[in-house]
């Protein structure tokens, strides 16, 4: 079936495309090139409205063992806020946690068509593949998580082979079905376990002696060198930590031209100013991130409300534990891997910190200059709620609004804070590079994130609307690989994405060595610990895309 | 075959006519794996009926106790490798998997683990009888009840004044309190099906008290079945745990009153689906209700249940479980894959089909 969207504004920025008037083809669920004499099965008159790709979160807890730890703790948060069942949908729950099948209605209803959960255990990664499979309508992928697992971390004190890290870290991918690498407080969450409170960038862990500075070198350049698209997505050390900004900026520049991405940088741009010894280090951070084109990064913009933080960081998860709301944290330490942390919290625009971490947030994404290497993320559910994608758009797009939502604020925060000197109005081509293109690319989907030929037919309409948070909180229509998934915001029709892995070439004989290793500490065997495809692919449901990686560097 | 297969379809199409008539159907016993859950979660929900498990008695104390206060679990594996001190409360856990001891002090090192304790089992309200030699053990047990224990305990190991005119008892809790504050990683072990709420709290209280300076957690048993398996996908699928009905406009969990035996004893299920399909465990079928039973061991029906004979998961076919040593979902291969029987969730599935076609004609 051929079908045409004619008429609409188109927003493609990976082809350069700006607003210009272009007719859309999809056929078999692919984008074509323009086909001027075709006669289309359906067409869809969009004129005058606005055209982008369907859009990608590459940063969303949507999966996993920390997320339904998360269902169980809140039945307020459950009970507060139910849907039922319809003819066409599933029945579920849950405002900052909801269930999966909501989660993904609501993705799909907000436009958006891909999102990965940037941290599965792999010991976990089970159950996160599963919760995955029951979130319809959205393309899905996950990061395994490493670096404080303590196979890596005997690698690294013992001085390993090089490539026998880069083969562990390949062969962990690939058990896990996982499309990136994530490191959370690199060695602190196994540091946590030894009694350590606090780990910075140079210091070394209490057993192992290694530091996070080591643990994050090697793991980007084993990425790197293994061809990954997407470099090494780091969760910093002290996250939360007044005064981080400056483990922050050391860690930037540890880098060294290797290519890392920076998460949720918002919880790690603290300074200790001012009379209350807690201040924005956005500035600083984002002057020297301009001048380091290796690096990425996403905001994890806080916004006022009630939400719940969950994170593999146990040891800063912990820290915060104090501050829950309501009073009733949970810390977890999991199988030689990892651990986590599930916090409650209430951000509300009163409170001095709260204010001035939303403020932070802002400043992060006005001063930053290159889009392609920003990511609009809350950090769902930790900064907010995914749903909150609109207003924080508005936030960025309109000046005047942002100065109403900022006189709302704590005045001590206000009155500290730059953001009303930062004039900067975001622009349809940078949300849309911001949502879509962006993220594609850094995560190497070669066929999401833009309308030229050969994409997934993967497209959502706005009605253009100066209130732009109405804009895109309702699109008008939403295509997932051609098929029309939803119509006035609300979905018409329930389809399964699909799973995205990266599988990088590594050396078998690791296996000899996990071998042993699983037989003697593990609970599960090796071959057990792997999750096969047709775990992922069970009858009719879900399908996996192993996106490409680059030739293997020695 | 051919007779059995017509057999079976026969029941399907009976089973179909009875929920598609229930009012208030319960899904309860859901002995079954993660698909089997999965499948029974959509027919409840298409169904307007409740979804229950076995072994919901302990799993709903648990999850209530977390709701109101948080947690801090430890997985078995973190534990096995890296606990210098192991409380195991009271006599369930141990009468739950016998060799449990073995498994969380087994003879060869574990991975490296906080500080240089020798490692030390502590029996709270049970005896050491079964203890393998290589484990350095002390039973702290008297004719002091349960909750008694694990007060004295908590308030020796703060060191609070109390008054215990048994110094034999006494000597033994001080000795207990005074290792767990010497200990670098404590874990309490405690069935939730054995001990009470407050219980739960009070050792709750003892690990947030030793968290700010050292390392504790807990580790609360597994409920058997895939008890935890069923409760989690539950809790994905729909955001709730079991005991959850799906007979209002939206899902809604209160462990009273969705409880499958309260249910059919107050005649407000007309309806019940057991499933009983787990190898290596098995639940005695309520009575009361027209029932719709799943079993892999067919012996368990009465005598006007609709009784169709399916598979046994882990030992027929392959099945995620929940599983106790990992402390998560894992795949159980299954030893000799029988082919023959459908599974749970194939044949519920086909229900939820055949009702789809009654209510279309
Ligand atoms: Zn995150």
């Amino acid at each position: 079936m051929l079908i045409k969207l004619t008429g609409g504004k188109v927003y493609d920025p990976a082809n350069k495309v700006s607003g210009e008037l272009r007719d859309i083809y999809v056929e078999d669920g692919k984008i074509l090139a323009g086909v001027p004499d075709a006669r289309p099965d359906q067409t869809y008159d969009i004129r005058g409205k606005v055209v982008m790709a369907g859009a990608i979160d590459p940063h969303t807890h949507i999966g996993g063992g920390k997320m339904t730890i998360a269902r169980m703790l809140l039945p307020e948060d459950h009970q507060g806020d139910p849907v039922a069942r319809t003819e066409l949908t599933r029945a579920g729950c849950g405002h900052a946690v909801p269930s999966t099948h909501l989660t993904g209605y609501r993705y799909a209803e907000m436009g958006y068509t891909a999102c990965f959960e940037p941290a599965m255990l792999p010991a976990n990664a089970r159950q996160a593949h599963m919760e995955m499979g029951d979130t319809p309508m959205v393309d899905k992928g996950a990061f395994a998580m490493l670096g404080s697992d303590d196979f890596f971390l005997r690698q690294l004190s013992e001085k390993k082979d090089f490539e026998a890290i880069k083969d562990y870290v390949a062969w962990t991918m690939h058990a896990a079905q996982a499309i990136a690498v994530k490191v959370v407080n690199p060695g602190g969450i196994s540091a946590f376990k030894f009694n350590q409170r606090k780990l910075d960038l140079d210091e070394e862990h209490a057993y192992y002696g290694v530091t996070p500075r080591q643990i994050i070198l090697n793991l980007a350049r084993a990425l790197k060198e293994l061809g990954v698209t997407h470099p090494l997505h780091i969760h910093g050390c002290n996250l939360g930590v007044p005064g981080n900004m400056e483990t922050t900026l050391d860690t930037i520049r540890a880098a060294d031209g290797l290519p890392i991405h920076l998460t949720h940088i918002q919880f790690h741009s603290y300074g200790t100013e001012g009379d209350r010894k807690f201040s924005s280090g956005a500035p600083q951070i984002v002057e020297l991130l301009n001048k380091t084109p290796n690096i990425s990064i996403d905001v994890g913009q806080v916004l006022f409300g009630q939400t719940c933080t969950a994170s593999g960081d146990s040891m800063r998860q912990y820290a915060i534990g104090k501050s829950a709301h309501p009073k009733k944290p949970v810390t977890m330490d999991i199988e030689c891997d990892a651990g986590c942390g599930v916090v409650p919290m209430r951000y509300r625009d009163k409170s001095f910190v709260n204010a001035l971490q939303w403020t932070i947030g802002l400043e992060t994404f006005l001063l930053f200059e290159d889009p392609w290497r920003l990511f609009l993320t809350t950090d769902h559910p930790n900064g907010a709620p995914f749903y909150t994608y609109p207003h924080l758009i508005r936030l960025l797009m309109d000046k005047s609004f942002r100065d109403e939502m900022f006189q709302k604020l704590n005045a001590d925060a206000q009155s500290q804070s730059i953001l009303p000197s930062l004039k900067r109005e975001y622009t349809l081509d940078e949300i849309a590079i911001l949502t879509r293109a962006g993220p594609a690319r850094s995560l190497g989907l070669k066929d999401r994130g833009h309308l030229g030929a050969g994409a997934a037919g993967d497209i959502t309409v706005y009605k253009d609307n100066k209130d732009r948070e109405a804009m895109f909180a309702t699109p008008e229509l939403v295509f997932k690989n051609g098929e029309l998934i939803v119509k006035n915001g609300k979905v018409v029709k329930v389809v399964q994405g699909a799973t995205h892995v990266a599988r990088p070439d590594y050396d078998r004989s690791i296996e000899r060595p996990l071998k042993d290793y699983f037989e003697r500490f593990h609970t599960v065997s090796l071959e057990n610990f792997k999750l096969a495809d047709d775990e992922i692919v069970t009858g009719d449901k879900g399908s996996i895309v192993v996106q490409p990686t680059a030739a293997r560097m020695a | 075959m051919r007779g059995e297969e017509a057999e079976l379809d026969s029941a399907l199409e009976r089973a179909a006519d009875l929920l598609d008539r229930a009012r208030f159907p319960v899904f309860g016993g859901l002995l079954t794996d993660i698909g089997g859950a999965a499948a029974a979660l959509s027919l409840a929900e298409k169904l307007g009926g409740v979804i229950d498990h076995a072994a919901s008695a302990g799993l709903m104390r648990a999850s209530k106790v977390m709701r109101e206060t948080g947690g801090t679990p430890a997985s078995f594996g973190e534990i096995r490798n890296r606990a210098d001190t192991v409380v195991v409360i009271g006599k369930a856990p141990l009468a739950r998997d016998p060799d449990l001891v073995e498994k969380l002090f087994p003879a060869k090192p574990g991975l490296p683990r906080p500080g240089d304790n020798k490692r030390e089992l502590i029996l709270l309200g049970a005896d050491k009888a079964k203890t393998p030699k290589h484990v350095s053990a002390t039973a702290v047990d008297s004719r002091a009840s349960l909750p008694e224990l694990v007060a004295l305990l908590a308030a020796s190991l703060r060191e609070g004044r109390f008054d215990l005119r048994d110094t034999a008892l006494r000597a033994k809790i001080d000795a207990a309190a005074a290792r767990l504050r010497k200990s670098a990683f404590a874990v309490f072990v405690y069935d939730p099906a054995e001990i009470e709420e407050p219980v739960m709290h009070t050792v709750l209280e003892m690990v947030r008290h030793l968290v700010l300076t050292t390392r504790a957690a807990i580790l609360s048993m597994a409920a058997p079945g895939n008890g935890d398996g069923v409760n989690l996908c539950s809790t994905w699928t729909c955001g709730l745990p079991i005991r959850t009905s799906f007979a209002g406009d939206v899902p809604q969990h209160d462990a009273w009153a969705y409880d499958t035996d309260r249910l059919l004893k107050s005649a407000e299920a007309d309806a019940l689906v057991w499933i009983d399909a787990l190898a290596g465990d098995t639940a005695a079928r309520p009575k009361g209700a027209a029932a719709i039973v799943l079993s892999a061991n067919p012996t368990r029906a009465a005598k006007d249940d609709i009784v169709i004979e399916v598979a046994s998961a882990a030992a027929d076919h392959d099945a995620a479980l929940f599983l106790p040593p990992l402390s998560g979902i894992g795949m159980v291969k299954a030893g000799k894959a029988d082919k023959g029987k459908p599974t749970v969730a194939a044949v519920l599935t086909r229900i939820a089909e055949l009702i789809d076609e009654r209510r279309a004609a």
